[in-house]
């Protein structure tokens, strides 16, 4: 008798055998057990969450910053840039919304300055020039006892 | 019966290995094209190279730390204490650049004669899948001496990973191994750098080879009319060649020691994750990519630029399918020609830009200030006898 070839009775016949259908099932078998074991690998190199700092961050020696002058801080692990005006404190996002780079306060020409792509803001973070998408995202102050404190707004 | 006979017979007598000794011979002794050159010995110059590299990695794995604390200073003790740690280091790092030198040489090389053509065009396609992994190489193995420099090109770099349409943030959080650069990303850099990426490199460069020694080299003739090369001509890949790549070698060699001796990296300031320094500027192979950037603006200028840079590279790994012309001299192929320059030399003028960007130029004894975007701009500052003086 002839073998059968690739499980089927005889060329043109759709009928499966007994045989064509177990090493369908092997091969379905297969790959659910190879997905079962991919899955939790790529889980695995998804970054597991970390804590990344405080979220509400003292402003180190506020009291000593003179008005137009900028010191940068941590927020939950982010850089932010606080700056003292006249009014008071104002803390913008540090990074750069083109790139991520830092940006620094131009203190005489009063906006911030990216040092990668040279993207300009201006005092309240909105874009003036440069290749920056979007304004720098502002974070809340707040006095405590004579003590600066800055978080997410 | 001397020792290497004795070696020899055990083998015999165990192995089929006089089709081993045929097949070696046969390659060997593989006649080449006539028009094999000078300019024909990039590609083994780059598998050079990726041994050195794998070599004095490997000797660098030895002293390495990959921790945010400890990278800094082991690269430091490398430099300064390990018997001869500062000479493999540089090499390293030279041989990194160097590699990338070379592989875009080799397909400058095989873009203009046409050798991408039918039915090698998969040998083209791996070789820019090559590309791309080295380029990722020289990204990954940055990052790892954990100075300021390697710490803000990875932000960079990464961020403009975030930049890709639609899995832009997930890339991005999955690169970083986090929402921002730190020793997550370090981990996951070096895993890249040493592991992940020497094997795939491996396996690609030894599917690169057999596809260029089963469809041999091309000649300049057009798709379809190649000649076989008559017995007894062609230039014989040993030891015709195979001598003119050893010359080149041995030279190569001799600049690495030269430029790691004369024009060492320094390691500059560790990384400082609050300061980003002024003036950053990534490696010369990414300075036409860092220069496009800053022209697009608006809000979605970064998006727009980071496909406007991966255009290029998408380009080159489909040319072979693009353009599908027979001719493979280059004098034949115009247009292919013309683009081929256009590229060379936007890019060329684009790193031109990148590299002057942000800095004061002399030229003819006039000096100028070019400004971020590359537009020139003559300073004034400094009088000049032609200056009406002032009262």
């Amino acid at each position: 008798m002839k073998p059968q070839v690739d499980g089927f009775d005889k060329v043109g016949s759709a009928r499966p055998t007994r045989r064509g259908f177990l090493d369908w099932l092997i091969s379905l078998c297969s790959l659910l057990a190879g997905l079962a074991m991919t899955i939790p690998g790529l889980m695995y190199l998804w970054p597991a969450a970390r804590g990344g700092g405080s979220d509400n961050m003292e402003v180190e020696g506020a009291d000593r910053m003179a008005p137009g002058q900028s010191r940068m801080v941590q927020v939950g692990g982010k850089a932010v840039i606080v700056i003292r005006d006249r009014k008071g404190f104002r803390a913008y996002s540090a990074i750069c919304t083109h790139l991520g780079c830092l940006v620094t306060w131009e203190q005489a020409k009063e906006q911030f300055f990216c040092p990668c792509h040279a993207a300009v803001f201006d005092a309240q973070g909105r874009v003036v020039s440069g290749p920056a998408p979007a304004p720098l995202p502002a974070y809340k102050i707040k006095e405590v006892g004579g003590r600066i404190y800055v978080s997410p707004a | 019966m001397g020792l290497s006979r004795r070696i020899n017979s055990f083998f015999d007598d165990r192995f089929d290995t006089e089709t081993a000794r045929r097949f070696i011979d046969k390659q060997a002794h593989k006649r080449l094209p006539p028009h094999i050159s000078w300019f024909h010995v990039f590609g083994s110059l780059a598998l050079l190279l990726f041994v050195s590299q794998t070599i004095t990695g490997i000797l660098l794995l030895i002293y390495y730390r990959p921790t945010p604390e400890a990278a800094y200073s082991s690269i430091q003790y490398i430099t300064t204490e390990v018997h001869f740690g500062w000479l493999y280091r540089q090499i390293h790092a030279w041989g990194a650049t160097l590699m990338i030198l070379v592989v875009v040489l080799h397909m400058v090389r095989t873009y203009f004669s046409g050798a991408y053509k039918k039915p090698r065009e998969l040998t083209w396609v791996t070789g820019v899948l090559i590309f791309i992994l080295t380029i990722i190489f020289g990204f990954t193995g940055y990052l790892l001496p954990w100075n300021q420099i390697a710490f803000w090109a990875t932000t960079i770099g990464t961020e403009s990973a975030g930049k890709v349409p639609f899995i832009g943030e997930w890339l991005l959080y999955f690169l970083r191994g986090g929402e921002v650069v730190t020793g997550e990303t370090l981990s996951r850099f070096f895993v890249v750098h040493v592991i992940i990426l020497p094997w795939i490199l491996t396996g690609l460069i030894a599917v690169h080879l057999v596809l260029m020694r089963l469809s041999n080299l091309a000649t300049l003739e057009p798709v379809g009319e190649e000649k076989p090369i008559p017995p007894g001509h062609g230039i014989p890949f040993f030891p015709v060649h195979v001598a003119k790549e050893a010359v080149v070698a041995i030279l190569l060699l001799a600049g690495l020691v030269t430029l790691s001796i004369l024009s060492p990296w320094e390691i500059g300031e560790p990384a400082n994750p609050l300061v980003t320094p002024a003036h950053i500027k990534p490696e010369w192979y990414f300075l036409p990519s860092y220069q496009l950037l800053k022209y697009f603006e608006g809000p979605y200028g970064a998006v727009v630029g980071i496909v406007a840079c991966s255009l290029p590279f998408g380009l080159l790994l489909f040319w072979p399918f693009l353009d599908r012309g027979k001719e493979r001299h280059p004098r034949k192929r115009p247009w292919a020609v013309g683009i081929g320059l256009f590229g060379l030399m936007a890019a060329l003028f684009l790193g031109i830009l990148g590299h002057f960007s942000g800095t004061d130029v002399t030229l003819l004894g006039r000096r100028y200030h070019i400004d971020l975007l590359g537009r020139p701009e003559r300073l004034m500052d400094e009088p000049t006898s032609h200056n009406p003086v002032e009262h």
